[in-house]
């Protein structure tokens, strides 16, 4: 049974399986290009509704275009095995090894294992983001109203609305259009009170929630006799923590990487 | 005033006379192709100048082929400079073709008319663009050096010729990956800010994007493993990475135009 274990071990670690999913993956993303263009409808729902009731409705009854999709998660996947394998492995030799190496000179030659674990880590963080987040639509709010947020006892008022304009003539269209519709909002829990200020790139976190502008209305200086309001999704995501420190680390490791080979490699010409 | 489609006529005349100078044998080339390139590099910087200036703050939508050409034009003195002239001459014409091939394909199939929205009103947004721009420049200089190696195979005495210009595809390989990436989380930053979702699956650009990112991961762990020989490498580079990189300039193409059309 340990040999068994250690020979799928040692398969799972093997690079040209890397290379073979590498391939596989720019193939498919490829194919997947060209069935999501003109059909992003089909996928936009997994956004809001997540990645299992989006394969078991849109997924399975457009599987011609979505098929690709299913692909796409099961080379992940396996790439994720193979990537978690392989990198081990190599940080255990070279750990080992280590002892006899300066800190500076190990944090270098790590550098390229924090990038492929933060490249799981980002993996692990969309798919958390897909599975488990909640999101609701639709949430409509015009100035003076409030809402209150599911098994939270806050509640989040739009007070006003304060945008910002195009300046300048620069663009016909956008004379006199909102650039920036600023929403001033006021967020109650039971022990405070604080303001804060939504806007379109802007979002609001609030007890674990997330508050997104999706839209709103006027448009612009001359559509001021629309009602005011602001249309928000409000999200409670458990994935973005994760991809958003895999990224942070992935970038960490990268500048170690580059600065590795930029100061050894580069001036040392090694051979190809 | 002068139009973005005039300039980018005149960019892609300047450029295409460019590639011209650099087949022919004239003793002063050299001087020939800078003169011919600096108006063009002129051409495309006041392309993407004015499309910046008049959706600024906001991003100016497929700018991209734009923003490549510009940077291939600065990074060209960099890009084509190697010590044997067996290797630069190769380089500079693929670098030149390459230009005009941009230039020609964003002036016949131009996707300018799309205006730019306010949710990109965002520093990631300029970021995405910036980064991947020059990413996707120092991939196409990794092409030219990769197709100059290639040339060398033909010459048996020719080792040390391929073993220096894959080591430039390599240098000009991992600058574009990590810019590339470094474009990438930019885009998914944007798209947590603006939408709230990791994926904005409106835009399909982002498989290009993630197809070109396998296919430089593939290529990197080649290089790095050396899997394959060096033609072999060499070869993928050229094809794997034209292919790939023709890819992620389709999103920002547009309908046919007449490229003589004032």
């Amino acid at each position: 049974m340990k040999t068994l274990i250690i020979h799928c071990w040692h398969a799972m670690a093997s690079i040209r399986l890397t290379i073979i999913l590498c391939i596989l993956l720019t193939l498919n993303a490829a194919w997947g290009y060209f069935c999501l263009h003109g059909n992003a409808s089909l996928y936009m729902p997994m956004n809001d509704m997540g990645l299992i009731p989006w394969a078991k409705t849109y997924g399975r009854s457009s599987l011609l275009l979505t098929a690709w999709f299913f692909l796409l998660l099961f080379l992940l996947a396996l790439l994720v095995c193979n990537t978690f394998t392989c990198t081990t492995d190599r940080v255990y030799r070279l750990l080992r090894a280590g002892k006899t190496t300066s800190p500076m000179c190990l944090a270098f030659k790590l550098a390229p294992h924090l990038m492929h674990y933060a490249l799981i880590i980002i993996l692990a963080g969309y798919l958390c983001s897909y599975l488990f987040s909640q999101v609701l639509t639709g949430q409509t709010l015009v100035p003076g109203t409030h809402l209150s947020l599911p098994g939270a006892k806050g509640q989040v008022t739009f007070t006003s609305f304060a945008p910002e304009y195009y300046q300048g003539q620069r663009l016909d269209f956008f004379t006199d259009h909102i650039l920036t519709p600023r929403a001033h909002l006021l967020l109650s829990s039971e022990n405070s009170t604080r303001e804060a200020i939504l806007t379109a790139t802007r979002p609001v976190r609030f007890q674990g929630y997330t508050l997104h502008m999706i839209d709103f209305a006027p448009k612009s200086l001359g559509g001021m006799n629309m009602p005011t309001r602001i249309d928000l999704h409000i999200r409670k995501d458990p994935g973005v923590f994760l991809y958003l420190s895999g990224m942070a680390l992935f970038s960490i490791g990268l500048l170690f990487y580059v600065c590795e080979w930029i100061l050894l490699k580069e001036v040392n010409k090694q051979s190809v | 005033m002068i139009s973005t489609h005039t300039a980018l006529q005149a960019a892609c005349l300047f450029y295409g006379l460019a590639f011209i100078a650099s087949l022919t044998t004239l003793q002063h080339r050299r001087v020939l192709i800078a003169a011919l390139l600096i108006p063009g590099l002129a051409a495309s910087l006041l392309i993407v100048v004015l499309r910046y200036h008049q959706a600024w703050p906001m991003l100016p939508l497929h700018l991209t082929p734009v923003a490549v050409l510009l940077c291939l034009g600065l990074l060209y003195p960099i890009a084509a400079n190697a010590a044997e002239s067996a290797l630069q001459q190769p380089v500079q014409r693929s670098l030149l073709a390459a230009m005009v091939l941009v230039a020609a394909c964003t002036l016949c199939f131009p996707k300018d008319f799309y205006l730019p929205f306010v949710k990109s009103k965002t520093l990631f947004a300029h970021a995405f663009l910036v980064f991947g721009a020059i990413g996707k420049a120092c991939f196409l200089v990794s092409v030219s050096w990769a197709l100059a190696a290639l040339m060398q195979t033909r010459h048996a005495y020719s080792t040390s010729h391929l073993h220096r210009a894959m080591h430039r595809c390599h240098f000009w390989t991992v600058w574009g990956f990590a810019l590339w990436t470094i474009s990438m989380f930019n885009g998914g930053l944007w798209s947590y800010f603006g939408w709230g979702t990791p994926v904005v699956w409106e835009d399909p650009a982002i498989l290009t994007t993630m197809s070109a990112w396998f296919f430089y991961a593939c290529f990197l762990h080649l290089h790095l493993t050396r899997s394959w020989t060096l033609t072999g490498r060499a070869a993928c580079a050229v094809v794997g990475g034209l292919a790939v990189l023709a890819l992620t300039f389709l999103p920002d193409l547009g309908p046919f135009r007449n490229p003589l059309q004032l």
